[in-house]
């Protein structure tokens, strides 16, 4: 019931629109690419999936980040804006329930952009290159991948959101960290863990055995993230 | 029977006592006021029985329910309207009621009932966010009033409406009790406001409660003290400025 109740919450935010053109956005990155550039990737001797990837992943990845940081900022901004946090407070519901409908919807709604740019690729494959008999899985695969690397940004930025009554502040925290981890060289394990630099990787320029250690990496800092909400939840109502 | 009652009920900040010592008796069905000046303590206290804030030391039960074990049962018992409207801007007001019916689990009837008891029908497809103060307020208090709950906590509610809304909610107050079967407790800073309303009053200045009774009652404390009962304003104005006046000495 509370999703469905956070969904409505949405309602006239632009939260929808701002993922759905998020997502287009986003997938006209390897599409213009494609119709400009062709002729450089066309002649590559790697699989099409990876030359994609590669020429395009860190632009989508970007977008990627910036649509979860203004979803988490607009998701949190209609509960303060005119103290509807308030009198949520005041009724039977608790705001540990509250946060972790926001992240699954903040969550469904990523993995909806993903799908686009899925879509995206799919065609420029079948445009620009030639489908092959692995190609969905693979695309999959790598789609899944960057869910999965994702989570972390999701719930680290949601509970940025929840703690900053001021938008512009968790606006402005989301928008540092994005340029944080631009500056992150992607080779480095430890460094490359840091919740948005993790959206930059993709399975393609990771090593098998690395992939696990990510996800593992994924696993903990989710947990680690949902319990410090949990924790600053409980600390906020010591402290009012 | 009380349905509120504190105990010692303590809110200090680190160079400030904003509540002390304070011991409430509300009886059920009773419509019970809360007066004081500004920064008496009044919303201060409605905030710790929502749970908004957390005593410094002291205890309340609510109902026969102890905050905090017990505070998700207590919230499903209160509604309430502290310190003006909070609601969601993006939605109208008539979503915004959806929302409050759907954490409460009541009937879908509920909306349109309190809608129609605040006077919002007409304008229940209008965004919040363009409601005049007026309209916000009665939003807000339609937010409290629906699926009439056993206890009302209603912080100064008349704040921000014209005559013909102060009258009309002052009326829909009177006759809460008897219509909702609900307790209800509500602040103000002017006896005048409330008087005609009220079964009991509680005083606070300073955080501390200096009377606690029925008007009679009041009435006769005051007389006792040499004060003049003629107008219950001017002795409950005198009774402050006697305590201001005893705390300037004291310091």
């Amino acid at each position: 019931m509370s999703i469905c109740l956070e969904y409505k919450k949405l309602k006239r935010t632009g939260f929808l629109p701002a993922f759905f053109g998020g997502g287009l956005l986003s997938a006209f990155v390897p599409i213009g690419n494609m119709m400009f550039r062709s002729e450089i990737f066309v002649n590559s001797p790697e699989p099409a999936l990876k030359i994609l990837f590669n020429a395009n992943w860190q632009m989508m990845a970007m977008l990627n980040l910036f649509l979860i940081v203004i979803g988490a900022c607009i998701m949190y901004h209609t509960e303060y804006a005119d103290n509807a946090m308030q009198k949520m407070d005041a009724l039977p519901i608790r705001q540990s329930s509250n946060f972790f409908s926001k992240f699954f919807i903040l969550t469904v709604s990523i993995i909806a952009v993903l799908a686009i740019e899925a879509a995206s690729l799919a065609f420029c494959i079948h445009h620009w290159f030639s489908l092959y008999d692995e190609f969905a899985i693979e695309l999959l695969k790598s789609i899944g991948y960057a869910a999965i690397l994702a989570v972390p940004t999701l719930i680290l930025m949601t509970g940025i959101a929840s703690i900053c009554k001021n938008m512009w502040i968790s606006l402005g925290v989301g928008i540092i960290c994005m340029f944080v981890a631009t500056m992150i060289p992607k080779t480095n394990f430890i460094l490359s863990l840091f919740p948005f630099a993790l959206p930059f990787q993709t399975l393609w320029d990771t090593e098998s055995t690395r992939i696990f250690q990510f996800i593992c990496g994924v696993g903990i800092e989710t947990g680690v993230f949902g319990m410090a909400e949990l924790i600053y939840l409980k600390v906020r109502r010591k402290f009012q | 029977m009380n349905i509120i009652e504190t105990n010692k009920l303590t809110k200090s900040y680190s160079d400030f006592m904003a509540v002390s010592n304070v011991d409430l008796h509300i009886r059920k069905g009773s419509i019970y006021g809360l007066l004081g000046p500004n920064g008496a303590g009044k919303s201060t206290i409605m905030k710790m029985f929502l749970g908004l804030m957390q005593p410094t030391s002291g205890s309340f039960t609510i109902d026969g329910k102890s905050y905090p074990t017990d505070r998700l049962k207590i919230l499903s018992e209160i509604g309430s309207f502290i310190e003006g409207p909070a609601f969601y801007g993006n939605l109208s007001g008539e979503e915004n009621l959806e929302i409050i019916r759907k954490i409460l689990g009541l009937p879908k009837s509920s909306v349109s009932e309190v809608l129609d008891l605040m006077g919002l029908t007409e304008h229940r497809k209008r965004l919040a966010k363009k409601y005049s103060l007026g309209m916000k307020q009665r939003l807000g208090l339609a937010g409290a009033l629906i699926g009439k709950p056993p206890i009302l906590i209603l912080d100064e509610p008349t704040n921000g409406l014209d005559p013909v809304g102060i009258h009309e909610v002052r009326n829909l107050i009177r006759y809460l009790p008897k219509k909702f079967e609900c307790t209800v407790l509500i602040s103000s800073h002017l006896l005048s406001e409330i008087e005609l309303m009220v079964d009991d009053i509680g005083i606070l200045n300073h955080g501390q409660l200096l009377f606690e009774g029925t008007l009679d009652e009041f009435r006769y404390s005051a007389g006792e003290k040499g004060y003049s009962t003629d107008k219950l304003e001017d002795t409950f104005l005198t009774m402050i400025e006697e305590d201001n006046r005893k705390r300037g000495a004291i310091r």
